[in-house]
C-alpha cells in the first residue's frame, strides 16, 4: 500500500515538474468544449447537450490515458522493473488515470456550463450529474488504463488504444448516456441510483482485472 | 516437429460425420416443415353508427388457413368480454369477411380476434379490433353467457412450426442465425481458456495458435450472426439496424474480437504478441460477460427472446421447433469447431514457415457485405409468401459466407504445405 501511494506521488511530481503534460489534456478538454460550442452556437436542447458532454469526456478520457509518461521510456521501465511490484505499479497508474480523468470531468463541467449552459440541471440534479460525470471518469479510467499499457506496450499509441478501448467503453458510455438524459429529463438522483452503482460496480471490476492481469505485461520479454 | 498432430483420429472423423448429418437434417428441417396456421392482418372499418350502436366490417387475413373448408367463426375478447361476430363469409382459404355489432358504451375498445375452424383450431391476433367512435364504461357487459365458448374445434394438423405475427416463415431463421452466436461463443470460450493457459507458467506458442485460430473463426460466425441478424431485422423491424442492447451487444463483441486481431497485427515479435494479446483477450471477455449479462436488464429489448418478445419461452419454442434447434446447434458447433481445427493447422503451419524463413505471411480477413438496393421493390420481395424469402437470404448469406471460407481455407492450406515442403524438402502430412 505504501508502495502504491509512493508511485502515485512520484507521477504526480512528474506531471507537476513536467507541466505540459496536464496543460495539454486540459488545453484538449476546453478546446473540445469550445469546439462543441461553436457547432451548436449558442444552448442547445437536452438531448444534444446530454450527447455532447459524454463525447467531450470520451475524447478528454482517451487522450488522457494514452498520454505517454516519463515512466514509459524504455530505460527508465528496465529500472522500475527489478524495483516495483508490478500490482503496485498497476494501482498507482490505474489511481493517477483516475485522479487526472476526474479532474478533467468536473473542468469539462464548468467550462461546458460556461458556454453551453447546463441545460435543464439544477441544484440536486445538477451536483448528481457532476457526480456521473466523475464515476464515469473513474470507470473509464479503470478500463482504458490496462488497455492503454497494452497499446504502449505493442509500440502503438494512441490509435492503438481506441481500437481496443472503443468496444469495451461502448457499455460505459450507454449506461452513462441514459443516466445523464434521465437526469436531463428530471429524474431526481435517488431514483436512478441503480446507474451510479452499475457505474462504481465496472470501476471496480475492471481495476481488479487489470491488477490481476498487468503482471503480465511487466515482464521484460 | 507434430506431424502426427495433424493425423485426426477416427472417432473425431465420426463426430464431424455426424455434425455434417445433424446439419443435413436441420436443412431439411427449416426448408420442409410447413409452418402453422395464422392470422397474418386484420383490417376494420365502421359501416354504421346509430343511437342503437355500431356496425364493423372486419376483414381478416389468414396465412396458411382453410377458410373455406373449416367453416370458421369468429368472435373478438377483452377480458371476460366475448363477441361474437355475424355473417361470416370465407373468400378464399387465406380471407374472410365478417360484421360486429357493438353498442355504443363498450368496456374497452380494443379486442384481440380469435378465429375458430375445423382444421386450424383457434388462432388468434392481438389487439386487433378497435372500435373506433364508442364510449368505454366501466362495469358493462357484453358476453352474459360465457358458456357459448366451450365447444371450440381442436387443430388437426400435422408436424408445423408455430406461427408467430410479423416473423411468420422467418421463424426459420431459429436454426440458422441463433447458432451463428451459440457457435461463436463456443470458440470465444475455447479462446479464453486457451489464453488462460498461455498466460500460465509453461505456456507455450501453441496455446497462442490455439486462442488465436478459435477467434479467427469465431468472428467469421460472429459477422454471418451481424449480416443475417441485419437481414431479418430490416423485414421485421423495418430498418437493417435498430438500437437495442441484444444487438448492441453483438457489435460490441464483434469489434472487441476484431480490435483482438488488430492488435495482433501490430506486434511482431511472437512472445511478446502472445502475451499481449493474451492479456486483452481475458480482459475483454470477462467484461464481455459482466456487461452482455448485466447491461440488458437495464433496457428493454425488442430481440425475440428478450423482454416478453416470442423465442425461448416454453409457450413459443413448441415442441416442433425443439425438435429442429437443438440438433441444429449442436451441428453448427461441429462445423465450428471443425473449422477451428483447420485454422489451427495453418497457424501451426504458418509459425513453422515464420520460423524457417524468419518471414510471417497473412492470410487477407475477407468481409462480406450487403450492398443496400431500392428498398421497395427488395421489400416486395422479402416480404412475399410469409416472410420466406428472408430466410432463404440468411441461408444464402450463411452458406456463402462458410463456403468462402472454407474455399479461402482450402487454398491457404495447399499454399502454405506446398511452402513448407519447398522449404525443408519433407511432406508435412
Amino acid at each position: 500500500m505504501r508502495e502504491t501511494w509512493f508511485l502515485f506521488r512520484h507521477f504526480w511530481q512528474a506531471d507537476v515538474r513536467s507541466k505540459h503534460g496536464v496543460a495539454g489534456l486540459v488545453l484538449f478538454a476546453v478546446s473540445t468544449v469550445y469546439a462543441a460550442y461553436q457547432v451548436v452556437r449558442g444552448r442547445p436542447d437536452a438531448d444534444t447537450w446530454n450527447a455532447m458532454a459524454w463525447i467531450i469526456l470520451l475524447f478528454t478520457a482517451f487522450n488522457g490515458v494514452s498520454r505517454t509518461l516519463e515512466e514509459d521510456r524504455s530505460e527508465v521501465l528496465a529500472y522500475l522493473r527489478t524495483t516495483v511490484q508490478p500490482v503496485h505499479y498497476m494501482l498507482a497508474r490505474t489511481l493517477h488515470n483516475v485522479v487526472i480523468l476526474s479532474g478533467l470531468s468536473c473542468l469539462v463541467m464548468v467550462f461546458a456550463g460556461l458556454l453551453l449552459g447546463w441545460s435543464d440541471l439544477g441544484g440536486a440534479r445538477l451536483w448528481g450529474f457532476v457526480g456521473a460525470m466523475v464515476l464515469t471518469a473513474v470507470a473509464l479510467g479503470t478500463t482504458l488504463t490496462l488497455l492503454a499499457l497494452i497499446a504502449a506496450r505493442a509500440g502503438a499509441g494512441f490509435g492503438m488504444t481506441a481500437v481496443l478501448g472503443l468496444p469495451l467503453v461502448l457499455p460505459i458510455v450507454l449506461v452513462a448516456t441514459t443516466l445523464g438524459s434521465e437526469l436531463l429529463s428530471g429524474v431526481l438522483v435517488a431514483d436512478t441510483w441503480h446507474n451510479f452503482a452499475f457505474l462504481g460496480a465496472l470501476s471496480a471490476g475492471s481495476g481488479v482485472f487489470g491488477a490481476v492481469l498487468f503482471p503480465y505485461l511487466w515482464r521484460a520479454s | 516437429m507434430n506431424q502426427a498432430m495433424h493425423r485426426t483420429s477416427p472417432a473425431i472423423w465420426a463426430v464431424r460425420i455426424g455434425g455434417l448429418l445433424l446439419l443435413t437434417y436441420t436443412l431439411v428441417m427449416t426448408f420442409g416443415v410447413p409452418l402453422g396456421p395464422g392470422i397474418e392482418d386484420v383490417t376494420v372499418q365502421r359501416t354504421a353508427l346509430t343511437d342503437e350502436g355500431a356496425s364493423f366490417a372486419v376483414d381478416v387475413a389468414g396465412y396458411g388457413t382453410h377458410f373455406t373448408t373449416s367453416a370458421p367463426r369468429v368472435f373478438l375478447k377483452r377480458g371476460d368480454h366475448i363477441v361474437h361476430a355475424t355473417a361470416v363469409t370465407a373468400q378464399d382459404d387465406g380471407h374472410l369477411t365478417c360484421r360486429i355489432d357493438l353498442p355504443l358504451q363498450v368496456p374497452s375498445r380494443s379486442f384481440d380476434v380469435f378465429v375458430n375452424g375445423a382444421k386450424d383450431g383457434t388462432i388468434s391476433f392481438a389487439n386487433g379490433f378497435f372500435a373506433e367512435g364508442l364510449e368505454v364504461k366501466e362495469g358493462i357487459s357484453l358476453s352474459p353467457d360465457g358458456e357459448a365458448l366451450g365447444d371450440l374445434e381442436d387443430a388437426d394438423l400435422g408436424f408445423h412450426f408455430p406461427f408467430q405475427p410479423n416473423i411468420m416463415e422467418s421463424i426459420r431463421n431459429l436454426m440458422l442465425h441463433v447458432p451463428m452466436w451459440f457457435t461463436m461463443f463456443l470458440l470465444m470460450g475455447i479462446s479464453f481458456a486457451q489464453s488462460i493457459k498461455t498466460l500460465r507458467v509453461g505456456g507455450n506458442m501453441d496455446r497462442d495458435h490455439r486462442a488465436v485460430s478459435a477467434v479467427k473463426v469465431g468472428l467469421w460466425f460472429g459477422v454471418l450472426g451481424l449480416l443475417t441478424g441485419s437481414l431479418w431485422a430490416r423485414f421485421t423491424w423495418g430498418a437493417w439496424w435498430v438500437d437495442d442492447p441484444q444487438l448492441n451487444g453483438a457489435f460490441v463483441t464483434v469489434m472487441v474480437y476484431a480490435g483482438y486481431l488488430v492488435l495482433r497485427s501490430s506486434v511482431t515479435d511472437p512472445k511478446l504478441r502472445s502475451r499481449l494479446s493474451a492479456v486483452y483477450n481475458l480482459f475483454g471477455f470477462c467484461l464481455l460477460v459482466v456487461l452482455l449479462m448485466v447491461l440488458p436488464r437495464f433496457t428493454e429489448s425488442l430481440h425475440p427472446g428478450k423482454g416478453g418478445n416470442p423465442a425461448f419461452s416454453s409457450y413459443d419454442l413448441d415442441s416442433a421447433l425443439r425438435a429442429a434447434f437443438y440438433p441444429a446447434v449442436l451441428g453448427w458447433m461441429i462445423l465450428g469447431t471443425w473449422m477451428y481445427a483447420l485454422q489451427l493447422r495453418m497457424e501451426r503451419s504458418r509459425a513453422r514457415i515464420a520460423e524457417a524463413q524468419l518471414m510471417r505471411s497473412n492470410m487477407p480477413l475477407a468481409l462480406l457485405f450487403v450492398t443496400p438496393a431500392s428498398t421497395s421493390s427488395l421489400e416486395a420481395v422479402f416480404t412475399a409468401s410469409g416472410k420466406m424469402p428472408v430466410v432463404v437470404g440468411v441461408a444464402v448469406i450463411i452458406f456463402l459466407g462458410l463456403g468462402l471460407w472454407w474455399i479461402l481455407a482450402a487454398r491457404e492450406l495447399r499454399r502454405l504445405s506446398r511452402q513448407e515442403s519447398s522449404l525443408n524438402g519433407t511432406s508435412p502430412s
